[in-house]
């Protein structure tokens, strides 16, 4: 395991030339998949999370961190199902379901490079980790910030949903609290403010049911069985994470980085859970590690 | 026109509301449960069942248990229980559990047996309540909400089958597959016992029951009556839609109702304890803490609609007419003059054949409870039931 412990400099989006988001609708076994795309070159597929891209940004306005990406490759991101603007699950009830619907997806995007490098960020950290233990010949490089689905032991039930349940009065402070490391810095409120508008409530909701239909019941985003399949994992992978993060708290951080043998793993001291926010700066780990740059 | 007798069977020792929300989000999921005393829970469950049975005395048609986990807002997890004991303490009344929340048992073949038990033991006067369950029971019980309408249709066409169906057949579903369904007993109401559905409101919940020709009871006793007056309507259409015929008992208001001497006592001795319900034991439903509805469990526009409306009550001003305050949310409550004539104005109006009346609320103590519930028998409900079967005589036959 290699660390790389570098403090993470916030890259100047000013001197990326952005893209324009691409954005697409595909039909893949009946249901509408949503994907945005940003950039030219290399293909990266990313998997958004809670707290993300199509979660909370509406896909026309990406995150730097993935903005400053697309001045070196090309990110393709498709809304998970159940998010604006993708079918619900309907009949995918389980992430054998879910693994096999995005490899429908990528079949359907047709992307010159296969393999192909993919980078997941919380819940989609966790799809993209089941979708290289079950089709290692689609997958890389592998990139996960922040991923969810381990379970140790020790690390207990988390309450997510309890936490990001709504308030009658009073807004979003602690969801803001379990996603970000500062509740009230600049990209939380941006995210998650508490006089959120109509249409990003949507978005939210929305994408909080569509992650319940396959975080609710792992049980909470915690498959039982990956821990013991971790190690089959053949695809070079970086594991990104935040030293604050209170839902990839230190033992399942540890169990990552100990499960992938020869991975790149890099611990963010301040950073919370919602890296793809807070730390615009990753861009230049991810495009050094994927040899981008 | 049906009288029936609903009870929450709620925790009443709570500290006032302002305290106890100083000290507590909710009064569901997370409030401890150190909270509850079972030795004063023993002469609580004695006392509410005691007044289930009173309303039988006192000649109401039927009385009403629910489900609720977890929380200090109703005492019942297991309703059947509560049913099972009034079979052996009742003779006449109906017995409405409403409901069993069926995503929330697996296989729900276990309500269908529960349910012919009662209707057994109580000599075929069960009402069979299902319901989808409460959005903060999807947290209490980890079931996935955004199954939860998937899970119930399919589970309610399981249980009706279980009763109806000649066993053993196998079932087939998408979220259970049982290959030997064949309850013993089976109900003693043929083909089964009547079916009624709670409701909030939700469109699909009312063309639900209008379709299968279930009973659908209104839950509104938080919101001001036009809100129940909205689901009445949209019952009314949807019975239409459906092509069947309209059957008053079928539609049911379940409402707060408090009767005192006059309007002003009634409105005092009830306010402390509205308060109580509406600020403590709410709290965690509907109020400007945190509300347990889960992801999923209804669609997200709806869930927007939801929080927008509860900002807006919370931030509306309050009348300052104490009693426009109380018969905002709660016109119920009053003289027997005024009760009796609100009452049937609203029965004329909605065609509303069934009232579950909730007679104990909140804090309401022991004696308060049984002096409204005499008032409520003797002076309102037999003027309102005959002048609603004569309005309803009336209009039979028209649509």
């Amino acid at each position: 395991m290699t660390t790389l412990d570098t403090a993470v400099v916030p890259t100047d989006v000013g001197t990326v030339d952005l893209e324009a988001t691409d954005l697409s609708s595909l039909e893949v076994e009946g249901r509408q998949v949503l994907v945005a795309s940003f950039g030219q070159g290399m293909p990266l597929l990313y998997l958004h999370g809670l707290c993300d891209l199509h979660s909370v940004l509406a896909p026309e306005h990406p995150p730097t961190f993935l903005s400053a990406l697309a001045g070196w490759g090309r990110v393709v991101a498709p809304a998970l199902p159940g998010y604006p603007g993708s079918s619900p699950l309907g009949r995918l009830h389980e992430m054998e379901d879910y693994v096999f619907h995005l490899v429908d997806v990528l079949e359907a995007l047709v992307l010159d490079d296969q393999p192909l490098a993919v980078m997941g960020h919380c819940l989609g950290g966790w799809l993209a980790t089941e979708l290289a233990l079950r089709r290692p010949d689609l997958v890389s490089q592998l990139v996960l910030l922040a991923p969810l689905g381990l379970h140790v032991p020790s690390s207990g039930v988390p309450p997510v949903f309890g936490a990001l349940a709504p308030r009658g009065v009073g807004g979003f402070a602690e969801a803001r609290r379990i996603l970000f490391s500062d509740p009230d810095s600049q990209p939380a409120l941006a995210a998650l403010p508490d006089d959120m508008a109509e249409s990003q409530q949507l978005r939210w909701f929305g994408g909080l049911a569509g992650a319940a239909a396959i975080g609710w019941k792992a049980p909470h985003f915690q498959s039982r069985r990956l821990a013991q399949r971790l190690h089959r994992v053949g695809a070079p992978a970086l594991v990104v994470c935040g030293g604050r993060d209170a839902l990839v708290p230190a033992a399942l951080r540890s169990a990552w980085t100990a499960g992938l043998a020869g991975a790149q793993a890099l611990e963010v001291p301040d950073a919370g859970h919602a890296l793809v926010l807070e730390q615009p700066g990753l861009a230049d780990v991810v495009t050094a590690f994927l040899g981008w740059r | 026109m049906n009288f029936f007798s609903f009870h929450l069977m709620p925790w009443p020792y709570l500290p006032p509301p302002r305290q106890f929300l100083a000290e507590h989000e909710a009064a569901w999921v997370t409030l401890p449960n150190t909270e509850y005393d079972p030795v004063r829970g023993r002469d609580l469950y004695d006392r509410y069942l005691g007044e289930l049975v009173m309303a039988e005395e006192l000649g109401l048609d039927g009385v009403v248990v629910n489900e609720h986990h977890q929380n200090a807002y109703g005492l019942m997890p297991s309703p059947n229980l509560m049913a099972a004991a009034l079979t052996q303490r009742t003779e006449r009344v109906k017995l409405c559990v409403l409901g069993n929340a069926l995503p929330l048992y697996n296989p729900p073949t276990r309500v269908a047996e529960e349910m012919a038990m009662l209707d057994v033991l109580s000599g075929g006067r069960l009402i069979a309540g299902l319901v989808v369950g409460g959005g903060p029971e999807y947290y209490s019980y980890n079931v996935d909400p955004t199954e939860a309408r998937a899970r119930f249709s399919e589970a309610v066409e399981l249980v009706l089958q279980a009763w109806t169906r000649p066993g053993p057949f196998s079932f087939d579903g998408e979220y259970y597959q049982l290959p030997y369904v064949n309850p013993w007993p089976r109900p003693l109401q043929q083909p089964h016992p009547p079916v009624w559905v709670p409701g909030l409101g939700s469109p699909g919940t009312i063309a639900f029951c209008a379709e299968r020709g279930f009973g659908y009871m209104g839950v509104a006793y938080y919101a001001p009556p036009e809100s129940f007056a909205r689901q009445a309507l949209a019952y009314h259409e949807a019975v239409s839609l459906a092509g069947r015929a309209f059957v008053p008992e079928l539609l049911g208001w379940l409402t707060t109702v408090y009767v005192a001497e006059t309007d002003e006592q009634a409105l005092e001795e009830a306010a402390p304890h509205l308060a109580y319900f509406q600020g403590n034991l709410a709290a965690g439903f509907v109020g400007a803490g945190k509300v347990w509805m889960p992801p999923g469990y209804i669609e997200a526009p709806a869930l927007v609609q939801f929080l927008a409306e509860l900002r807006a009550m919370a931030g509306a001003p309050r009348p300052s007419d104490p009693k426009e305050a109380v018969w905002r949310r709660t016109p119920l409550v009053g003289s027997p003059e005024t009760v009796r004539q609100r009452l049937l104005d609203y029965v004329k109006e909605l065609r509303i054949g069934t009232v579950l009346s909730l007679l104990q609320f909140g804090s309401l103590p022991a004696e308060l409870t049984a002096k409204s519930m005499h008032l409520y028998a003797t002076e309102v409900v037999p003027y309102v039931r005959k002048e609603a079967d004569d309005h309803f005589a009336t209009l039979a036959g028209t649509p």
